[in-house]
């Protein structure tokens, strides 16, 4: 595996888009070590392929269900859980532990960017920027702003 | 006229009184006359007599309480006071009687057979020449029909406050309700847009016809300038506007992200400009057009080049250029970017602009003329 190249864990129920993330995180020199459309599934692919990055979907299958499974897969030491949803206001303000959060709509650029910086900031990659799309967890700005930048 | 057999004590007190200046004017015979006729009911007491007692009650006063005169005179007035009179009433009237003040008072008062009456009351000291207090006198007004319709309003205030509290409740359940229902409509379209780009980037990466991917990916891409302006649209409190300046921004490191940086350099200058969130979706699509021609067909091969998008507001109108230097205006009518140029040209109409394509010798300026509409 190349430096910066990252196994990432896609939640998300929707099937064309997972898709098409696994395609994109391929392209872009990361491993996609599996899809979850549920909350059970995504927490025991977490346990059982310890991911450097999950991507996270607040809307499962089974629910609003994304926040307890990013809870559950940050609390193990090594993965990073970033939120892709379209519904940022249902993250709660701690992030659930969850490192940021990319609006959907989002395009690859912002995917590429997100990962790019994760890889820098925590998985001794090269440091990268904050891709503009990408909300931090409170904890990860470090200046304790406001969340008034956050997508509806 | 309810004729009454006054106390012959209270006739013989006034009576008496009326006596004594020898220079009297006049007779105070009338006087009484007048308060016994008075439909106003009236009563005096006598302070020098112990327990300050009734020493006249005029008819009035007998119809309104029920009472005789010959029950009353001698009792002092505490007898009108019942379960419902306010004893701070009490205290009151007792501490004008020991002052020697006037007093104007309503208070509860009790009818002989039990019946409560509101007492508007006016209590006179009575003094003689030397300042001394020689009666009490007061005038009884029964205000209950008033105080009834004072109630009544008060209930009826009460009834409305809560009407209006129960109503702002409905209002305010109803505006959460929307709320959420807007909530919801944004995040599946938000889904739908994500789904729809992401169905199209599938086919075009099974695509082996390079010539289809590339109008599958083009095609992703205007669907991903729809997605960043329904992205930015909710993501401000206000619902209906949308800023120009958010959307180049994002737009153009989205655009910039597919450019080689050495060979296409992109400057973007956009002033802060609020639209109407129905000019948002055609305007986004018109710079994204405008900006994918500049950058697709001004520089073929590996020349090398600058697109420059600008836009700012002039008086009522949106102006937005878009400029290269690259090899100028296509002749070929036949090339692939056709269906873009007839985009701009639907998008402009439908936007009621004006759209001129200007040769910059080397490069090419396309202007586009907005109206603004009302509220700018």
């Amino acid at each position: 595996m190349s430096a910066g190249s990252l196994r990432v864990l896609i939640v998300e129920d929707e099937a064309f888009i997972a898709l098409e993330l696994e395609c994109l995180l391929e392209e872009a020199g990361h491993v996609p070590v599996g899809v979850a459309a549920r909350a059970a599934e995504a927490v025991a692919m977490g346990r059982d392929l310890a991911p450097d990055v999950a991507l996270v979907d607040i809307h499962l299958a089974d629910g609003p269900t994304g926040v307890t499974v990013a809870r559950a897969l940050s609390a193990r030491p090594g993965t990073t859980v970033l939120f892709t949803t379209a519904n940022a206001k249902r993250v709660p303000d701690d992030f659930a532990g969850a490192a940021g959060i990319i609006a959907k709509p989002y395009s690859e650029r912002v995917i590429r960017a997100a990962l790019a910086y994760v890889a820098g900031r925590y998985h001794g990659g090269t440091p990268a920027e904050v891709p503009d799309g990408v909300v931090l967890a409170p904890g990860d700005r470090g200046d304790g702003a406001a969340r008034t930048d956050l997508p509806a | 006229m309810i004729v009454l057999d006054a106390p012959r004590q209270a006739e013989a007190s006034l009576v008496r009184a009326a006596d004594a200046p020898s220079d009297a004017p006049f007779s105070d015979a009338p006087f009484l006359a007048a308060f016994r006729a008075s439909e106003a009911p009236m009563v005096m007491t006598d302070p020098a007599l112990p327990d300050n007692p009734i020493v006249f009650a005029n008819p009035a006063f007998c119809h309104l309480t029920g009472y005789a005169a010959d029950e009353v005179v001698g009792r002092n007035c505490r007898f009108l006071q019942g379960p419902g009179t306010d004893p701070s009433d009490v205290a009151r009237v007792r501490e004008a009687v020991g002052r020697g003040e006037p007093l104007r008072i309503d208070m509860l008062n009790y009818r002989k057979d039990g019946r409560p009456f509101w007492n508007a009351m006016t209590l006179t000291a009575v003094r003689d020449e030397a300042g001394a207090i020689r009666s009490y006198f007061a005038v009884l007004t029964d205000v209950t029909g008033t105080k009834q319709a004072e109630r009544a309003l008060a209930r009826e205030k009460d009834g409305l406050a809560q009407d209006v509290e129960a109503r702002n409740l409905a209002l305010q359940a109803a505006l959460d309700q929307q709320t959420a229902l807007l909530h919801e409509v944004d995040h599946r379209v938000k889904n739908n847009l994500q789904v729809i780009s992401s169905l199209m980037l599938l086919k075009a990466r099974r695509s082996r016809d390079p010539a289809c991917r590339d109008v599958l990916r083009s095609m992703a891409d205007r669907i991903g300038a729809l997605a960043t302006v329904h992205r930015l649209l909710y993501s401000l409190s206000d619902v209906g506007r949308f800023d120009l300046r958010d959307f180049a921004a994002d737009f153009a490191a989205d655009l910039e992200a597919g450019l080689d940086p050495d060979r296409i350099a992109l400057t973007v200058d956009v002033e802060a400009v609020a639209v109407t969130a129905s000019m948002a979706a055609p305007l986004a699509l018109l710079v994204h057009e405008l900006a994918v021609n500049a950058v697709r067909h001004a520089f073929p091969g590996e020349r090398h080049g600058r697109v420059t998008i600008t836009a700012r507001r002039r008086d009522d109108s949106l102006v937005l250029e878009v400029s290269d230097d690259g090899i100028g205006l296509p002749a070929d009518i036949d090339n692939p970017e056709g269906f873009g140029r007839d985009l701009v040209a639907m998008l402009v109409r439908q936007l009621r602009g004006r759209l001129a394509f200007e040769d910059l010798g080397p490069g090419t300026r396309a202007q586009v003329v907005l109206p603004l509409g009302p509220g700018h």
